[in-house]
């Protein structure tokens, strides 16, 4: 393998890991306010959705990640409602939003383009190259020459990793991931604090559904978040719920989709099915070596009564 | 307790209506008559004999998908790959047909037990990884489901493929699972499903082991005090509800499609896991609701010829259902509503 191959397989890997990481983040704030949120497909594929439409009207792809985030809080506000004012199961809820948003993602874009699919097509966000930077040999093109989405994504686990670790208000919205009620008891509003989870949460994951359609693809078709929902799910077990642990564990997965992608290009012997289980079975075969037994947050999953002694 | 059980059939009643009238309202936004939208609706699901059979056919697999997510539900085994067992059924119902090359009726026995074998085998996986490694089956059944979709994908482009249209060949038509009525698409799958549903009935609710396996996955604490093994009940609540989502997936293709193509078998897992959550959990609810769905799909079909009104819009119904019948249900536990409710019945009673 020569160096211009494994620069590219590692540009593209970046390119994949991108999504994943701003879902896998969302799943990160949702997790440690206590909130185990599995519709984040969903979210996703609204979000993807709301990125594609005002990316097409507009021709402004950033224009088109910001609604597509607000789409994405939009839809997980029902999540919010019915897990922390209702004190609902959060497993039912989340698969309650799988079933929703794409449904209503694929509804809006039917209404919108007819019942007859034509191919609509968006401009996607341009790379924006860091001068200088850029022309350092091999890493300059690796990280310093993608989409302003890439940038914002690495800064985010930064501010993640400093706001959960160094920040008082980290650590509050830590404590009430593990034991609201202590929290709660400490001074610390836990409904409050989940519900900022849940907007958090449908932020993110519905900028890494819009990131789908605005630098990756330039079209919207059903089905286009194909499980990354999921995979940053795991991604958020194994990088065992710390933002650098995340940002690790979505760089692998990505380099998985690159490397899938580009072996598809190479050989014409196997079928590229095979190529394209890749990802999945890697992180199957991730999870099972590194993840077990790993806990996150105490409380994850369980729904929170307040009046209750 | 006879009120709890009212409310239980009478908030997934009012979350259907609820929801319905949402949909009508989506209709209505889209400037088009909702009456007439129903209209179209029920002309497609009952309009006819042959729309009326369409209705059943398309039930079947919804009921196999809906039983098996309600065996694993009820142990506490959050199984989202229904889909995958599913196809994995269909995959080896059709390989083990096209490879023996023989035609007749033990040609589908075989093909049957094949699919329900390997249906079990795909639920096992999943099975594994969380008893032995403590992993969280909602990701593991996801990414089996994406492998399932894709080997599939090699079988009807590679593998098995005839011709040059990506497909494999079609079910002999003496290995056909038989019609009930000849002239009716509706074959003997949909008894095994009926059959089924009942014998799942009364093995969760009216055998020991059933009790056991509700026990395990209402509460796995106690029942691992109380000298049961939870981790054997798990397993086997896995490989069940993927035998019986891969049996599915087996009278499908041998009765119904026929073939492997592109696209197929999408949807079904995940619908199963709608239907069973808005029938909480019981099967002989979720045979229902799997009818009532079929019906709302074979029907809006025609509605999106007749009124342009996208068919989509009963996968929102659907999940809307899902909302309000949980949401409602989990009212009832918050202190305030559940006394609300109660004075309601009282007073009903004093009337």
């Amino acid at each position: 393998m020569n160096w211009n191959l494994l620069s590219e397989v590692l540009i593209s890997a970046v390119r994949m890991a991108t999504p994943l990481l701003f879902v896998a983040l969302a799943e990160l704030y949702s997790e440690r306010a206590g909130l185990v949120n599995i519709g984040l497909d969903g979210i996703m594929a609204f979000g993807s959705l709301v990125g594609f439409l005002v990316c097409f009207w507009t021709g402004n792809p950033f224009l088109g990640v910001l609604c597509g985030a607000l789409g994405g809080v939009l839809v997980n506000m029902v999540y919010a409602f019915c897990t922390v004012t209702l004190a609902g199961q959060q497993i039912v809820y989340g698969m309650a939003l799988n079933i929703f948003a794409p449904a209503l993602a694929s509804f809006i874009y039917r209404v919108v383009f007819g019942v007859s699919s034509t191919l609509a097509q968006a401009t996607l966000m341009k790379t924006v190259s860091i001068p200088v930077l850029k022309d350092v040999p091999f890493l300059g093109k690796l990280l310093f020459d993608q989409t302003p989405m890439v940038y914002g994504v690495y800064l985010l686990v930064i501010v993640t990793a400093i706001y959960f670790n160094r920040t008082k208000s980290g650590l509050n919205y830590k404590a009430v991931g593990e034991y609201p009620k202590a929290a709660e008891t400490m001074g610390i509003n836990v409904v409050l604090h989940k519900y900022i989870a849940c907007i958090l949460c449908g932020f993110l994951a519905g900028m890494g559904g819009a990131y789908l359609t605005t630098c990756y693809v330039n079209t919207y078709s059903d089905g286009i978040v194909a499980g990354r929902g999921f995979i940053a799910l795991a991604a958020v077990i194994f990088g065992r719920w710390s933002a650098s642990g995340v940002l690790l564990a979505c760089l692998l997965f990505g380099f998985f989709d690159a490397m899938q992608l580009r072996l598809q290009v190479g050989t014409d012997l196997i079928p590229y099915q095979l190529f394209q289980m890749i990802p999945y079975v890697m992180t199957l075969i991730a999870l099972t070596i590194f993840g077990s037994k790993i806990a996150g947050p105490k409380s994850k999953g369980k729904p929170y009564y307040r009046e209750e002694r | 307790m006879q009120k709890t059980k009212l409310l239980n059939v009478l908030i997934p009643v009012l979350s259907i209506l609820l929801a319905f009238v949402i949909g009508m309202l989506i209709i209505l936004a889209l400037g088009k008559n909702p009456a007439e939208a129903i209209g179209y609706l029920m002309k497609g699901a009952f309009g006819s004999k042959t729309n009326l059979a369409n209705t059943v056919v398309r039930a079947m697999p919804l009921i196999f998908t809906g039983l098996s997510t309600c065996f694993a539900y009820r142990c506490g085994v959050f199984n989202l790959g229904g889909e995958g067992q599913f196809l994995a059924g269909s995959m080896a119902a059709i390989t083990v047909t096209l490879l023996i090359g023989h035609e007749g009726w033990w040609v589908t026995i075989v093909a049957v037990l094949a699919g329900t074998l390997m249906g079990g085998i795909w639920g096992l996986l999943p099975g594994i990884l969380k008893t032995w490694r403590g992993l969280n089956e909602m990701i593991t059944t996801i990414m089996f489901n994406y492998v399932a979709t894709l080997f599939m994908g090699y079988l009807y482009t590679t593998a098995l493929r005839e011709g040059s249209v990506p497909q494999t060949a079609p079910v002999p038509d003496t290995t056909k699972i038989g019609r009930i009525i000849p002239d009716l698409r509706i074959t003997w799958g949909i008894v095994v499903a009926i059959l089924l549903g009942v014998a799942i009935w009364y093995f969760l609710f009216y055998t020991s082991k059933g009790f056991q396996l509700r026990a395990v996955g209402f509460n796995p604490v106690a029942s691992s005090y109380n000298g049961l093994s939870v981790k054997r009940y798990m397993l086997t609540a896995f490989i069940v509800s993927g035998a019986i989502a891969g049996l599915g997936g087996a009278c499908d293709i041998l009765g119904t499609q026929f073939r492997l193509i592109s696209g197929y078998g999408g949807g079904y897992g995940f619908d199963g896991v709608a239907l069973a959550l808005i029938a909480q959990l019981h099967p002989l609810a979720t045979m229902a609701v799997a009818y009532f769905f079929a019906v709302l799909r074979v029907g809006s079909t025609t509605m999106q010829v007749g009124t342009g009104v996208p068919t989509s819009v009963i996968d929102i119904i659907q999940a809307l259902v899902i909302i309000f019948a949980v949401a409602g249900s989990s009212m009832m536990y918050l202190p305030k509503v559940r006394k609300f409710v109660m004075n309601l019945f009282e007073k009903k009673e004093a009337v």
